[in-house]
């Protein structure tokens, strides 16, 4: 029982590390809110874009590790690959569903509307409806190597099929312009306090993304071991049975 | 070559297999031309508008059409049992990948071919003097949707909801093929516009390449007992 509960306890560096995200993310929101100047054509609205664009980012970043972390099961086949790449895969469902979020918050005021078929909204529907599919699919299999090996051939085809996704929703765009203003960031030189604020925003959201990832990596590690204990329990009621059966 | 052989084999047990049932095919090419019709009606009576949307009805009805075709050249299989007979036979996984995908392949093809003079009666689009980069456009569009849907039909062949599973699997990832598809032969339908599709056949031809390659590395887990 102390064994259990031995193992639940979360690491003293983990939680140095959540608390310090605490103040971090203050910092990032002060700089974010108070600091960086307003922009010539947005103003105040040029702040949504800090929280919108890292987020973003580290979305993106979390779908390429899930696939990382997947090709790395199928390769080594360890179990705490599998537990990493899912813990990897939730965040990425997280971090993309906030993404859209704050897009729509940030394109109502902007562009005028709730919903434009911009490249990379369309793109972060549809990573969004990927890892839903990743997580029915996970859902319905049984055997855990098995789980981890077709969720991790699922997270290789989404993460493959973002670029080309890009393209596909960028050139329908451009080929066909619309009236809707390009947003992309591209064109828009960046005065150098919003670029330093957008890249401590960045680093806070990745600081964040690595801490739910490691918490939850851990307890994925917890269950996985919980998972086999009653496989090998349900195993040792099952020769009886057996035996009853060859009397 | 053997494995070569070991391909056309698996493809032309399917073929011959559908060709012999003609459960899928009666199907699918009812199903397919029904989908045009429906979507004939709920596009209106507009002429213009019937015109515009020719490309795009022709690659719903597709669409619709491959996924059932894919779901069912597994289904037959695992009905005797004869899919875990093939996983046996000594041919590398990937031969069975790639036999399939040929044959599906083949027959969307071939639906695709069939549906193009039902779409241009049905929505009045004008024959594009550019016909031959529209079968080329079929060619590498229905390739293209072949590559991932008989990837993940064997992925959930043997799952709870198969059923539904697989297109909402599968459709987030052809939305590029199908958008490229879509809008190439768009280009070549209303305006014979050889530049603008070349652009879109392009990407085609990128995302067939790249999932041909990657689809066949990793297809072995997929299908693992």
């Amino acid at each position: 029982m102390s064994d259990a509960s031995e193992r639940l306890r979360r690491p003293a560096w983990l939680r140095v590390w959540g608390v310090a995200l605490v103040p971090l993310f203050g910092t990032g929101a002060y700089l974010g809110l108070v600091w960086s100047p307003q922009d010539v054509n947005q103003g105040n609205l040029i702040r949504i874009m800090y929280a919108h664009v890292s987020v973003a980012w580290i979305g993106f970043l979390a779908v390429f590790l899930t696939a990382l972390f997947g090709s790395l099961f199928l390769w080594r086949g360890k179990r705490r690959d599998d537990v990493v790449s899912v813990a990897s895969a939730e965040l990425a469902l997280l971090f993309s569903s906030l993404t859209i979020i704050g897009g729509m918050t940030y394109s109502r005021p902007t562009l005028n509307t709730f919903w434009t078929w911009d490249a990379k909204l369309t793109l972060t529907a549809l990573m969004v409806a990927m890892l839903v599919g990743y997580f029915i699919v996970r859902g319905l299999i049984d055997d855990p190597v098995r789980r981890g090996r077709v969720s991790a051939v699922v997270a290789i085809v989404v993460a493959a099929s973002l670029p080309f996704n890009y393209l596909a929703a960028e050139w329908f765009r451009t080929l066909h312009p619309s009236r809707a203003i390009a947003l992309d960031g591209s064109g828009v030189t960046m005065a150098p306090e919003m670029l330093l604020t957008l890249l401590f925003n960045t680093v806070v959201a990745g600081l964040v993304y690595g801490w739910f990832l490691v918490d939850r990596a851990r307890l994925g590690h917890v269950e996985a071991q919980l998972e086999q204990e009653r496989a090998e329990l349900e195993l040792q009621s099952a020769p009886t049975a057996g035996g009853v059966v060859r009397v | 070559m053997n494995d070569l052989r070991a391909v056309l084999w698996i493809a032309r047990k399917d073929l011959l297999h559908e060709t012999r049932s003609k459960a899928t095919t009666v199907a699918t090419l009812f199903f397919s031309a029904i989908t045009l019709v429906v979507l004939a009606f709920a596009i209106g009576q507009d002429e213009r508008l019937l015109a515009d949307a020719a490309s795009g009805a022709l690659w719903v009805a597709l669409a619709f059409a491959g996924v059932i075709s894919a779901a069912q050249s597994y289904q037959a299989d695992l009905e005797d049992g004869a899919f875990d007979a093939l996983l046996i036979t000594p041919v590398p996984r990937a031969a069975v990948y790639l036999g399939k995908l040929l044959a599906n392949w083949l027959f969307m093809l071939v639906l695709g071919v069939l549906m193009l003079p039902v779409t241009f009666v049905l929505y009045g689009a004008s024959f594009p003097a550019g016909w031959p980069y529209l079968i080329v456009t079929l060619a590498l569009g229905t390739l293209g949707f072949a590559l991932i849907a008989v990837f993940y039909a064997g992925l959930t062949a043997n799952l709870r909801a198969r059923e539904s599973l697989l297109p909402v699997l599968m459709f987030p990832v052809v939305v590029p093929i199908l958008l490229a598809a879509v809008r190439a032969s768009g280009a070549l339908i209303g305006s014979d516009d050889l530049e603008l599709a070349g652009g879109w056949l392009r990407l085609l031809v990128g995302f067939d390449l790249v999932y041909a390659v990657l689809c066949t590395a990793i297809y072995h887990f997929v299908v693992e007992e």
